[in-house]
């Protein structure tokens, strides 16, 4: 980068820093909140709606060791300043355009609070369209919520997520990367508990973090139907990543089909099981295989369940995902078999008080046997978390949270992750 | 005796209603308000409420995150209108009659939108739809919170102080409605023609306020001659 480009970038981050941090000091001022909206913003006859989310989100520990809640290289869910606007477009009574705006960026708070907003990125855009009138069946096509388990869709209204750290599932990176994939299982091995950055020697050399199960933080492209409401609903979709990987343009030339089947057995509970398979590797990675090692599946396939009731002030919900990803068998010690990935989420919500809630959840990931040349461990470094904390609502539409949350993992240089945070979260 | 001033403030998008004691002037007005009261001379104040004001519609938020189209909701009818006494006579505030009144759950929207109520009354919030409803306040009038509850269902909430208390359901981010709790009997919600009155008020210098969809709209000084009768008393809010 030159001089004249540095110099650009240091005037225009610090333009967003401020313009992030005047909007986040307007939040809990009750003078500024007759300025704000309550409610979404409703124009031409109620046939565009837009809302909004702003939230900041501080903790105690910057995490750079463990790299436990790192959503990328550059972004930790527990430090992050995120700013987003959606909108329903009503073409018709069976027809929307709906999308949404989003750009995150670091929050940082050491010694001058800092806020690198990146870009604006278009986290969803699709069209909506029930081609029955009286039948509750609906296509969506363009950038499209996932199908698969619950969290992701849930956590993307911005309100549903009563912690300030996400599910290991959705959230924690493995050590596996789509653009590069290790040459042999010692390869594999060397890099547990290196998710943030791992590197391999086979396809992309440039830094790029791993890939979670399943990521709540990009959507993918394709197209989704579902049918039903309660007491049945089935979804399905056809996209162009996976659910560890989504993309907007095809990287192997290969669809990923998801399902979901969700049951409302009872007002109040909902169970739910997701099933996926698609192509994982890239095309850019396969290409340079060596001749010899076979062409075959080299997919993420995962099958999930959730379950969640609710009554009178409590919400519990559990939600366990299985993902085997298979990646090619280059060089001995071979990666024969494919390599599976095991969550277990359970979550409790319960309402204090008007206004005052406290949370807490459990979170679990483990990873199969891998044979290497000295030994046999788990591919990557099992992760236990707990997080606990509780919320308090300053209006209807404006939280403050606090949480503590301590991770353990069994590899890498930091084993352990005990952080304080807190966030303030408003919408309308 | 206690006497009470019912005046409406509105703070950053929340109501609230305060009761300041009176100075020396409405002692002296409300008093000689009581006399007239007893001896059966009263009036009453009636007229229209015509709302001009574009009222837009109540919208969800919209959620990318839904797999299909959300299911159709009801309007709230947010021309309901309340009109009430800025002050009332000294003796409306000894009768209290425990009353009883109901706001419906029903797709997704609060019936009625808008509720008018003496302090002390019972409020039962029943659900009528098939999926739970959670119905709640933070309004520093009355804080509650209801919980979740299915249909068929219904909880009952108790407001004893007077002023504005904005209820919301925390599952549906679109339902909303406002109770309106009096210390005295002097108010009336309009009808769906707009009408309304206030019966049997003595005779005094009054301030007849119209308040419509969160806020006070209009507000009218009137006299009630001492031989009582009916005062019309029309209002166009823009």
């Amino acid at each position: 980068m030159n001089a004249d480009g540095g110099a650009y970038n240091r005037i225009f981050m610090t333009f967003r820093s401020w313009s992030a941090l005047a909007l986040v000091a307007l939040l809990p001022c009750p003078a500024g909140g007759q300025a704000l909206p309550s409610e979404p913003i409703s124009l031409v006859g109620g046939r565009v709606t837009i809302g909004g989310e702003a939230s900041l989100s501080l903790s105690t520990n910057p995490d750079e060791a463990g790299w436990f809640n790192y959503t990328d290289y550059k972004r930790n869910a527990l430090r992050m300043v995120r700013l987003g606007a959606t909108a329903d477009v009503r073409l018709g009574s069976r027809l929307s355009v709906l999308g949404e705006l989003r750009t995150e960026g670091r929050a940082l708070c050491d010694r001058r609070f800092v806020c690198d907003l990146q870009r604006l990125e278009l986290y969803a855009l699709y069209i909506r369209v029930r081609p029955w009138a009286d039948r509750a069946f609906d296509i969506q096509a363009g950038r499209i919520p996932p199908v698969f388990g619950a969290f992701a869709r849930r956590n993307y209204s911005g309100t549903d997520n009563p912690l300030i750290g996400y599910p290991l599932a959705y959230q924690y990176l493995t050590s596996l990367r789509s653009d590069a994939v290790p040459a042999t299982a010692d390869d594999l091995l060397r890099m547990r508990a290196r998710g943030w950055r791992p590197s391999f020697s086979i396809g992309s050399t440039a830094d790029t973090p791993g890939s979670p199960i399943m990521t709540a933080f990009r959507w993918d492209t394709g197209v989704q139907m579902h049918w039903g409401s309660e007491p049945l609903e089935v979804s399905g979709s056809v996209t162009t990543g996976t659910l560890s990987e989504p993309h907007v343009q095809d990287n192997n030339g290969g669809k990923q089909i998801a399902a979901r089947v969700a049951w409302h057995p009872a007002v109040g509970l909902v169970l739910g099981v997701s099933g996926a398979h698609g192509p994982y590797v890239a095309a850019s990675v396969t290409r340079v295989l060596p001749p010899d090692v076979p062409r075959a599946d080299f997919s993420q396939q995962a099958f999930g369940f959730d379950a969640e009731y609710s009554r009178g002030y409590w919400l519990v919900r559990s939600e366990g995902i299985i993902s085997e990803w298979r990646l090619p068998a280059v060089r001995a010690p071979l990666i024969r078999h494919a390599l599976r990935a095991s969550s277990i989420s359970v979550e409790g919500q319960y309402k204090i008080r008007p206004g005052l809630f406290g949370a807490g959840r459990y979170d679990y990931l483990g990873f199969s046997n891998l044979p290497g040349s000295t030994e046999t461990r788990q591919w990557d470094a099992p992760v236990t978390r707990l997080e606990a904390g509780g919320g308090y609502y300053v209006m209807r539409n404006l939280i403050a949270k606090v949480t503590y949350q301590h991770d353990w993992r069994d590899g890498g240089r930091a084993r352990s992750l005990s952080v304080w945070s807190g966030q303030l979260q408003f919408w309308f | 005796m206690r006497h009470r001033l019912l005046s409406l403030v509105i703070c950053s998008a929340q109501a609230a209603i305060v009761a300041p004691p009176l100075g020396v002037a409405g002692a002296m007005s409300t008093a000689a308000s009581s006399q007239a009261q007893t001896s059966g001379r009263v009036a009453s104040i009636r007229g229209r409420i015509e709302v001009l004001r574009s009222v837009s519609l109540v919208e969800s938020r919209p959620s990318p995150g839904d797999l299909g189209m959300p299911r159709p909701h009801d309007q709230p009818d947010r021309t309901t209108s309340v009109v009430y006494l800025e002050s009332a006579p000294a003796a409306a505030f000894e009768d209290r009659p425990a009353g009883r009144a109901q706001m419906t759950q029903r797709n997704e929207t609060f019936v009625p939108h808008v509720l008018a109520i003496r302090a002390g009354a019972t409020v039962d919030f029943p659900n009528e739809d098939h999926t739970y409803h959670n119905v709640f306040s933070l309004s520093k009038t009355q804080r509650f919170d209801l919980g979740r509850y299915a249909a068929g269902q219904s909880k009952p909430v108790r407001f004893d102080r007077p002023g504005i208390v904005r209820v919301f359901c925390d599952i549906h981010s679109h339902m909303s409605a406002f109770v309106l709790v009096f210390s005295h009997r002097f108010f009336d919600t309009t009808e769906p023609d707009g009408r309304y009155e206030i019966p049997a008020v003595p005779p005094g210098k009054y301030t007849v306020i119209a308040w419509n969809d969160g806020a006070v709209r209009d507000s009218r000084a009137v006299t009630v001659p001492e031989q009582g009768g009916a005062i019309e008393l029309d209002f166009v809010i823009r």
